[in-house]
């Protein structure tokens, strides 16, 4: 049980130790013209990597040594603990809950938009994610889900293609028709 | 003086233009909005409004997002004062005494006690704003990159020693933000470091899209796994203001004094800001004010210190801003990139080359604070209404905004999905205890301190020791030293404490 603790409290720190530590190798592979007495481009991304996997390294041996990683806090969070525990803080919140599907599902969704606005265009594809984010976050008035996806999509188009001047994604056919049919409608060239 | 005061009247001149003007009403309304929602923050509605300044002139873009970072340290004490629920850490010191008094049936003039604590913070840091700027931009331009570096170096330190659980996870997340920045062609060598062969990373990783991940899809990502709940509300049919009488604003002279310097001293180090300013203000007045031992019974003092302190933070952060070219906070960050996007770079130059502009957004500030407290004054009970909406909506319009923002900057997909890493990272961070703001400012200050680094380096024949031996650098890293010192030294301390020999 205290090893699978300790496994838990040292695990982020090895992680990033390894990540730092393929990136440093990286780094050795920068290739440039090298000029005498003048520090090269690999300097300054090794010292930082080296730094890391020093703190790393710390973190990793005092979670091994004393079962506990390095517990020094940042002076704010203190201060901002110790107020609250003196002086009582926010009214509490609901009891804490956990949905890891609904975060899975945000972040999936988040990048399916990604992938598919380019090929719906941007009114289609927003107007999907607006609706299935709403829902996902369990909002469930669909008159309402329906009109803020809609209008709210109509509105960031209308603004950014035609204030701003930002080229939207137009998408591939036949959702290419959908989008210049709307930027005619909105005077939009 | 007298050119300062003439560049300021023309600036006030520059700010009542219609587009200026138009920047100013719309930053006002919405930065208040902002800092009353749950689950938007300052900086994040700073990061989100940038994409809808692309096509403004430089002036109405920093205008427009200046006057959102003023008052949005002003409209989350509503919610403090009357729900006892703070939009973020900034407002905590005052639900102590603002939320006392509501409950003892004052809530109109702890309202009262807010707005007038915001306007004159907000007015003396402003005029602290234009007094220092130029003479500070003036020895600004006197300082070599030895100078430099050391100024970062104290910024770096001092958000890792502020902020974040542990300082090792602070110290990791700060040199991951500076590894993002070198991500790119060096501008020296022309050598790519990190690109992995994908053609945008040659280009680097623009700050603005680690930021509004980070700040923007990540947090929303924490906030959809808690499933968008927050603290239930009561009516809000009570919510109006009652301003204080002269006489007795009078009285806590002293509060708003001394709230309001150490507020515009605070906003000054680079990686303190508006939370520390209302904390150790409110910690001053605890500890030295006349009426120390009522504080958190529901006394004005207790409302007019972190408020005044918070809103005068602004125009402390300012000042490194537009004399240096550093920004010292998120929000700033911000600022500088609105710069940066119009083809102007902040610092000692600007004001020999576009005082205009300076002192036309100097005197937005002014005006941002006044305008915040006449529509906090008639707008209060409307504008709390917003906390009715349905988080999940808003949300889903917050990320739309982020997207939009990553894409816009430089029209290309790939940003986008390294808008969608960069808010997975956000979300990891915050589940893991890695502080955000390291990370950011890391990523934000990593160029000019490489460079500054190795200009360095090459004027003084890699000879580090520069950074010491040179008088102002050398006070400016020792103190650096000392600020990262503080939170072990703190530690240390704490842990002769609990176990005695």
């Amino acid at each position: 049980m205290r090893d699978a603790a300790r496994l838990k409290r040292l695990l982020p720190y090895a992680v990033v130790a390894a990540g730092a530590g393929c990136l440093y190798y990286a780094a050795s592979g920068i290739r440039y013209a090298e000029r005498a007495g003048v520090l090269g481009p690999d300097f300054w991304p090794k010292a930082i990597l080296a730094l890391m996997l020093v703190v790393c390294a710390w973190q990793v041996a005092a979670a091994l040594v004393s079962g506990r990683a390095g517990e020094a806090s940042g002076v704010l969070d203190e201060l901002i603990e110790e107020s609250a525990a003196r002086r009582g803080g926010a009214a509490p919140e609901p009891a804490e809950e956990s949905h890891p599907w609904r975060l899975v599902g945000g972040m999936a969704l988040s990048a399916l938009y990604v992938w598919a606005v380019t090929r719906l265009g941007f009114f289609t594809a927003t107007v999907l994610y607006l609706a299935a984010f709403v829902v996902l976050g369990g909002y469930r008035r669909w008159g309402v889900v329906a009109a803020v996806s809609v209008i709210g999509a109509l509105l960031l188009l209308f603004f950014f293609m035609k204030v701003v001047y930002v080229s939207l994604p137009l998408g591939q056919e036949p959702f290419l028709q959908v989008t210049l049919a709307l930027m005619k409608l909105m005077g939009i060239r | 003086m007298e050119d300062v005061l003439t560049q300021l009247a023309a600036g006030f001149v520059g700010v009542f233009s219609p587009a200026n003007f138009a920047a100013l009403a719309v930053g006002l309304v919405v930065g208040l909005l902002i800092a009353l929602l749950p689950g938007l923050t300052l900086v994040m509605g700073v990061v989100l409004a940038l994409p809808f300044t692309y096509r403004m002139d430089v002036t109405s873009a920093v205008i427009l997002l200046t006057a959102m970072y003023v008052s949005g340290t002003y409209a989350g004490a509503w919610t403090s004062i009357l729900f006892r629920v703070p939009g973020e850490p900034i407002d905590v010191p005052l639900l102590w005494d603002g939320y006392a008094m509501a409950r003892k049936g004052q809530a109109a003039q702890a309202l009262g006690w807010t707005l007038v604590a915001a306007l004159v913070g907000g007015l003396v840091a402003a005029t602290a704003m234009v007094v220092l700027s130029q003479p500070i931009a003036k020895v600004a331009l006197t300082l070599s990159t030895p100078e430099y570096f050391a100024i970062i170096f104290f910024g770096l330190a001092s958000v890792v020693s502020l902020g974040g659980a542990s300082l090792a996870n602070a110290l990791i997340s700060l040199f991951l933000g500076l590894l993002i920045a070198t991500v790119g062609v060096d501008d020296t060598y022309g050598a790519h470091r990190f690109t992995f062969g994908v053609p945008l990373l040659a280009d680097g990783i623009d700050y603005l899209i680690v930021m509004v991940g980070a700040y923007g899809l990540g947090e929303v990502f924490t906030r959809l796994e808690r499933g968008f709940r927050s603290a239930p509300l009561q009516s809000v049919g009570a919510a109006r203001t009652r301003l204080p009488a002269l006489k007795e604003i009078l009285a806590l002279k002293g509060t708003f004094a001394r709230s309001s310097l150490l507020g515009l001293l605070i906003g000054i180090v680079p990686g303190a800001g508006a939370t520390v300013a209302s904390f150790l203000s409110y910690g001053a007045e605890a500890q030295y004010g006349r009426r120390r031992r009522e504080m958190g019974e529901g006394i004005p003092e207790g409302i007019v210190a972190p408020q005044a302190a918070a809103t005068s933070s602004v125009g402390g952060a300012m000042i490194p801003l537009m004399t240096m070219g550093i920004p010292g906070s998120g929000a700033t960050a911000i600022i500088l990139g609105a710069f940066l996007l119009h083809g102007l770079q902040p610092g000692p130059q600007v004001f020999q080359t576009s005082s205009h502009i300076v002192y036309t957004i100097f005197a937005s500030v002014f005006v941002a604070v006044i305008g915040m407290c006449v529509i906090g004054y008639f707008a209060v009970r409307a504008m709390v209404r917003v906390l009715e909406f349905p988080e999940a909506i808003i949300s889903a319009y917050v990320v739309m905004c982020c997207i939009l923002g990553a894409f816009a900057a430089r029209n290309n997909i790939t940003d986008v999905w390294l808008l969608v890493v960069f808010g997975v990272l956000g979300y990891l961070a915050e589940r893991y205890r890695f502080p955000v703001s390291p990370l950011v400012l890391g990523a934000i200050l990593g160029p000019l301190a490489e460079s500054t680094f190795m200009t360095t380096m090459i004027s003084f024949g890699n000879d580090w020791t520069v950074f010491f031996t040179r008088p102002v650098a050398g006070v400016v890293m020792a103190l650096s030293l000392v600020t990262l010192a503080v939170p072990l030294l703190r530690h240390l301390l704490h842990r002769r404490k609990i176990t005695p020999r």
